[in-house]
C-alpha cells in the first residue's frame, strides 16, 4: 500500500460525508461511507430513491465533491484535485453510462464514440478505426452514421456504453443504466457490460434498483439514508 | 470535430442563427454602404474642388497665399512658364488673374471673385465649361463674361444683357469694364457659383492696370498620384520669389476633413460592433441555457473548460464570418452598379450644392474597409460570446446534468 491509498483497489472512499443544502435546510446525502472497489468488479449499489445511490457514484466519478472525506482513484487523492485535473481523471480512468444515455444530439454514434477519444487526443483515422470496432462488438456497427433521435433507447444506450468504453477507462460508473428500457433490451445491454466486464476486465459499478441488474451483481451494496447497511459479495 | 460541433449547434436551431446572421448581415451591409458613399461624397467635393477651381499645383507670387492682393501678383511670367515648359510632368497649365470686386446690374450687386482667363488653356485644366447650362463658354472676346445662374438670377440679367465689373486697380483706384453675358454656369457648389465670375485675361489685365501679371498658374499633373513629386521639382526649379502650393495647401479644411473621416469611421465600426457584441451575448446566453445539460454531460465525460470555451467562440466566429460574408456579397451587389451609374441623391441637392458635393454621388470602397469589415465584424462576434462562454464554464457538473 502507499501512501494514497493501495493500487491493488480502483476505488477507495473513506469516511466520505456530503450535506446538500436544500432551500438552507442541510440534508446529509452520504453519512460516512467507506468502500473499496477493486479491478475486476462488478458491483451495484442499490437502495431507495433518495438513499444517496446517485450521490455515491457522482461523488466516486468526481462530479461531485465530498462535504469530508477522502476518496482515491487509482491510489489518487482527488478530494483536493482542480477542475481541470478532474476533468483529465475522468477522460483518462472512468466512463459514464448514464439513465437518459445523455448523447450528444448533433453527433452520430460513430462520432459520439469517437469525441471521448478526440478529447484524449487520439488521431482521427485511430478514433475512426476503434469506433467502429466498438460499434462491431456492442452489434449497432449499422448504426454508425445515425444521429441520436433516429435511433431506439436502448440503442442510444449501446452507443452509450461504447462511449463510455472507447478510452479504455480503469472504471465504468452506470447511473440507473436500464431505468429507462423495457426488459428485454436491459437484458441484453446487461449481457453486453457482463460480457465487457468478464473479457476486456472492465470494473463496472451501478447504481440501481433494477432487480435484473442486482441479480447480475457479484457484489450488492445497499443504500439506506447515506449509509451501507448492506455489501454483500458474491451475491 | 469542435468545429464540426459547433457547426451544427449553428444549425440546431436555425430560426435563431438566422435572425443573427441577417442582423450582423444588415450591419455589414450598412457599414460599407454609409462608409463607400461617405469616401465617395469626399473624393467627389475634393475633385470638384480641384477641377473646379484650385487645379492640383498652384505657382504664386511668394505671399500671394497668404494676402491674395493683386500688389502679389506675378509680373515676370517668364521664368514660371519656362521651368513649366522643362518639367514633363504637367500635361497643361493655365495663367489666371483674380481679385475681389463687384458685379453689378441695373438691378443689383453682387461681391464676386473676377477671374481673368485664358479660355482655351483654362479648358484643358479646369471643368467650369463643362457647366455651361445656357450660352457659351468664355471666348477671347474682350468684352465677354460668363457668370452663374444664381448670380444672373440676383442681378436679374439673362444672355446677352450688360453687366458692369468693378475692382481695385494695381495702383489704388477703381477698374471697370462693362462685359457683356455670353454663357451662365451651373455647378455642384452653389457657393462657388455665387462668387465667381469669368471673362478674359486681357480684359482683367486691362481694367485692373496690371498688363502682363498674372496672380497665380495653375498646373495639372499627368497623373494625380504625381502632385508632389511636381510640385517638389517646381519648387527646386523656381527662385525663391515663388510659392508652389498642392491642393493639400489649398484645400486644407477639405483634406482634413477627409483624414478625419478617416480616424472617425472606427467610431461607427465601434458602434455596429457593440450593437454585436450585445446580440450575440443574448444568442449565445440563450444557447448556452438550453445546452446546460449537455456541457454538463461533456464535462463528465472529459471535456475540459477550455475546450468548451473554444467551442462556444468558435460558434460565434462562425455566425460572424456567415453574415459578414453573406453582407459583402449583398454590399457588392449593390456597390458594384451603384460605382458606376452613381447614386442619384437629387432630393437632396440643395444641401449637397451646399457642400460641393453634387447630386449623383459615385461610392468609393476602399480596400481597407473591406479589411477592417472582415476582421472586426467576426471578432466581434468572438468578444460578444467569451461572456457566456465563461458562464458556461462556470457550471457545476452535477448540477448542469440535473438541469434537463
Amino acid at each position: 500500500m502507499n501512501t494514497n491509498g493501495s493500487t491493488s483497489e480502483i476505488v477507495r472512499v473513506e469516511n466520505v460525508r456530503k450535506i446538500y443544502s436544500d432551500n438552507g435546510v442541510p440534508v446529509d446525502a452520504l453519512r460516512g461511507i467507506n468502500l473499496t472497489v477493486s479491478p475486476g468488479d462488478f458491483s451495484v449499489i442499490a437502495g431507495p430513491s433518495g438513499s444517496g445511490k446517485t450521490t455515491l457514484l457522482n461523488v466516486i466519478g468526481t462530479l461531485d465533491k465530498p462535504t469530508e472525506g477522502k476518496v482515491f482513484l487509482d491510489g489518487e487523492d482527488v478530494s483536493s484535485k482542480s477542475r481541470r485535473e478532474l476533468a483529465d481523471i475522468r477522460l483518462r480512468k472512468i466512463g459514464f453510462v448514464f439513465q437518459a444515455y445523455n448523447l450528444n444530439p448533433v453527433l452520430s454514434a460513430l462520432e459520439n464514440v469517437e469525441f471521448t477519444m478526440m478529447l484524449r487526443g487520439i488521431d482521427a483515422a485511430e478514433r475512426k478505426r476503434r469506433g467502429l470496432a466498438l460499434l462491431e462488438e456492442l452489434g449497432i456497427v449499422e448504426l454508425a452514421n445515425k444521429r441520436p433521435n433516429e435511433m431506439s433507447g436502448g440503442q442510444q444506450q449501446r452507443v452509450a456504453i461504447a462511449r463510455a468504453v472507447s478510452n479504455d477507462p480503469r472504471l465504468v460508473l452506470a447511473d440507473e443504466p436500464t431505468a429507462n428500457l423495457d426488459s428485454e433490451t436491459a437484458v441484453k445491454l446487461l449481457e453486453l457490460m457482463e460480457r465487457l466486464n468478464h473479457h476486456d476486465g472492465i470494473t463496472f459499478v451501478f447504481s440501481s434498483h433494477d432487480p435484473q441488474v442486482i441479480e447480475r451483481a457479484h457484489r450488492l451494496l445497499i443504500l439506506k439514508d447515506g449509509q451501507i447497511v448492506t455489501d454483500k459479495v458474491n451475491v | 470535430m469542435i468545429s464540426r460541433i459547433a457547426w451544427r449547434n449553428i444549425l440546431r436551431n436555425k430560426r435563431r442563427s438566422f435572425i443573427l446572421i441577417i442582423s450582423i448581415m444588415i450591419g455589414v451591409i450598412a457599414l460599407l454602404l454609409t462608409d463607400a458613399v461617405s469616401i465617395g461624397m469626399m473624393q467627389q467635393m475634393l475633385t470638384n474642388q480641384i477641377g473646379a477651381d484650385a487645379g492640383y499645383i498652384q505657382i504664386h507670387k511668394k505671399g500671394y497665399h497668404d494676402d491674395p492682393a493683386l500688389k502679389n501678383s506675378i509680373a515676370n511670367t517668364a521664368p514660371v512658364r519656362a521651368a513649366l515648359t522643362r518639367d514633363g510632368g504637367s500635361t497643361s497649365f493655365s495663367e489666371r488673374l483674380r481679385t475681389f470686386g463687384l458685379v453689378s446690374s441695373a438691378y443689383n450687386s453682387s461681391g464676386v471673385s473676377i477671374v481673368g482667363i485664358i479660355p482655351r488653356e483654362e479648358e484643358r485644366i479646369t471643368t467650369v465649361h463643362d457647366y455651361i447650362v445656357k450660352g457659351h463658354y468664355l471666348s477671347n472676346n474682350p468684352g465677354d463674361v460668363i457668370v452663374s445662374t444664381a448670380t444672373a438670377e440676383k442681378l436679374k440679367v439673362g444672355l446677352g444683357d450688360k453687366v458692369v465689373i468693378m475692382a481695385s486697380r494695381i495702383g489704388g483706384s477703381v477698374g471697370s469694364e462693362a462685359c457683356r453675358v455670353v454663357g451662365l454656369f451651373e455647378t455642384f457648389d452653389s457657393g462657388f457659383d455665387q462668387t465667381h465670375v469669368y471673362i478674359p485675361l486681357p480684359t482683367a489685365q486691362q481694367m485692373l492696370g496690371a498688363a502682363g501679371r498674372v496672380t497665380e498658374f495653375v498646373v495639372n499633373p499627368v497623373s494625380p498620384k504625381m502632385t508632389d513629386t511636381i510640385a517638389q521639382r517646381l519648387r527646386t526649379g523656381l527662385s525663391p520669389d515663388f510659392e508652389v502650393l498642392t491642393y493639400k495647401e489649398m484645400l486644407p479644411l477639405l483634406v482634413m476633413q477627409i483624414q478625419l473621416y478617416d480616424q472617425t469611421i472606427y467610431i461607427f465600426y465601434a458602434i455596429i460592433a457593440i450593437a454585436l457584441i450585445f446580440g450575440i451575448i443574448n444568442t449565445m446566453l440563450m444557447a448556452v441555457m438550453e445546452r446546460t445539460h449537455e456541457f454538463g454531460v461533456d464535462m463528465a465525460i472529459g471535456m475540459s473548460n477550455r475546450r468548451i470555451f473554444r467551442m462556444i467562440l468558435t460558434e460565434a466566429f462562425f455566425l460572424g464570418s456567415i453574415g459578414t460574408i453573406v453582407g459583402l456579397v449583398i454590399s457588392f451587389t449593390i456597390y458594384i452598379p451603384l460605382s458606376h451609374t452613381g447614386w442619384n441623391l437629387a432630393m437632396f441637392s440643395e444641401s449637397l450644392k451646399s457642400i460641393g458635393a453634387g447630386t449623383i454621388i459615385y461610392p468609393v470602397m476602399k480596400a481597407s474597409s473591406l479589411i477592417n469589415t472582415v476582421v472586426i465584424i467576426p471578432l466581434a462576434a468572438v468578444a460578444g460570446s467569451v461572456y457566456p462562454a465563461m458562464r458556461a464554464t462556470k457550471l457545476q457538473p452535477v448540477e448542469a446534468i440535473r438541469s434537463n
